[in-house]
């Protein structure tokens, strides 16, 4: 007798302690389900749509994300560089390539919550495509470090892992037909303070 | 020899029903987070603001942002409105950049949005109503809702949020003062 009720707790704590850590752990891990994957760069056009996957709704309503309407932008995220290392918030890159159709663009170095870096200083860690310096054919390249750079440079802080998001506006891309012939422009690293 | 066997059958048993079990609670789980999440949206504007308030969602009016606006480069505002009360009216004066306006419901969920390019003469003059209402509408549209975008939305509780882009330093007070003049109003029919 009892040990059918010590059977029966076991069942009893395996269905509720898994599936519960489960579901966190889902909601948790970055890469998702209805993810896009182009290049480094991942993008969930679907999320905060109410066509959106019961993973994406619960981390909607877990984080209480108010996500971009297609009207208005669709945001990559870029956690790799072209090697498949983790990006790093010492290290300095180069982001280089073309982008795609948007009435413009922004991008930012960001942390573990997708919030942008602190700086400490009054310079933002976002650069945006109407200030940027572009190359003859109309592609740009970024340099990303701690320290001040030629051209397009934009500025981070810190260490440990970092984030790039890349928002585009007002971009027939944000339509699903579009985003089958994108091509985002590749992050290199160029180097790491020691 | 026997009995010891049998109890590890048991066991095992018991060990596979958790893991059938643990697949249903997840299910579960997952569909009812959004029903009972008392950290989306809604209920952080909620504990800031009434309804039909804007209330500025980026940390430039002071304060921790209450939903976070990622971009670093735009400010944006939202107010909750409750359709059930009547239709709601969204105005912003001025000229910026770029703006574009997003419609969500209770939950969150992007429902329809447009931008400046929408708009007449780039102006922010928007209703969002129920089709119920909007019926009502079309047969008598008052004069001063003729340059108006007519935002159709099944809803009853939903959320408005207006994004502006900031390019520089330079337009932070002419984006600010856009969003701060911008009014949420329960329009009378």
């Amino acid at each position: 007798m009892l040990k059918n009720a010590f059977l029966m707790l076991i069942s009893l704590a395996i269905a509720v302690g898994g599936g519960g850590a489960s579901v966190w752990y889902a909601l948790k891990i970055q890469d998702g389900v209805g993810a896009i994957r182009i290049g480094q760069w991942t993008a969930f056009p679907d999320i905060g749509t109410p066509a959106a996957d019961p993973y994406s709704k619960a981390r909607v309503a877990r984080e209480g994300v108010l996500a971009l309407g297609r009207a208005e932008g669709l945001s990559f995220v870029a956690e790799n560089d072209a090697a498949g290392d983790q990006l790093k918030r010492e290290c300095t890159y180069r982001i280089e390539g073309g982008f795609p159709t948007a009435r413009f663009w922004t991008l930012y170095a960001a942390d573990q919550s997708l919030g942008v870096v602190e700086t400490g200083k009054s310079r933002l860690a976002a650069l945006q495509s109407y200030e940027v310096l572009r190359q003859p054919d109309n592609s740009v390249i970024i340099s990303v470090g701690h320290h001040p750079m030629p051209g397009n440079w934009l500025l981070t802080d810190g260490s440990g892992r970092m984030y790039f998001v890349l928002t585009f506006y007002d971009t027939p891309i944000a339509s699903s037909t579009g985003l089958s012939d994108v091509s985002l422009p590749r992050i290199v690293k160029a180097g790491c303070d020691a | 020899m026997r009995s010891l066997r049998a109890a590890l059958r048991r066991l095992l048993h018991a060990i596979l029903l958790g893991l059938v079990g643990a697949g249903i609670v997840h299910i579960i789980v997952l569909l009812l987070v959004p029903e009972f999440s008392e950290r989306d949206a809604w209920s952080r504007l909620s504990l800031a603001s009434d309804l039909y308030r804007m209330n500025r969602l980026d940390a430039e009016a002071g304060g921790a942002p209450v939903v976070k606006s990622v971009d670093p480069l735009f400010y944006a505002t939202a107010c909750r409105f409750d359709l059930e009360e009547g239709m709601v009216r969204i105005k912003a004066p001025g000229n910026v950049p770029f703006w574009s306006v997003s419609v969500y419901d209770r939950s969150g969920h992007n429902v329809y949005s447009f931008n400046d390019h929408t708009a007449t003469g780039g102006k922010l003059d928007a209703v969002v109503l129920t089709p119920a209402q909007m019926i009502d509408v079309r047969k008598d549209l008052p004069e001063d809702l003729q340059g108006a975008i007519f935002v159709e939305a099944p809803i009853d509780e939903g959320i408005f949020v207006i994004r502006s882009f900031v390019p520089d330093e330079s337009w932070k007070p002419i984006v600010s003062r856009f969003l701060d003049q911008s009014s949420c109003e329960l329009q009378d029919f």
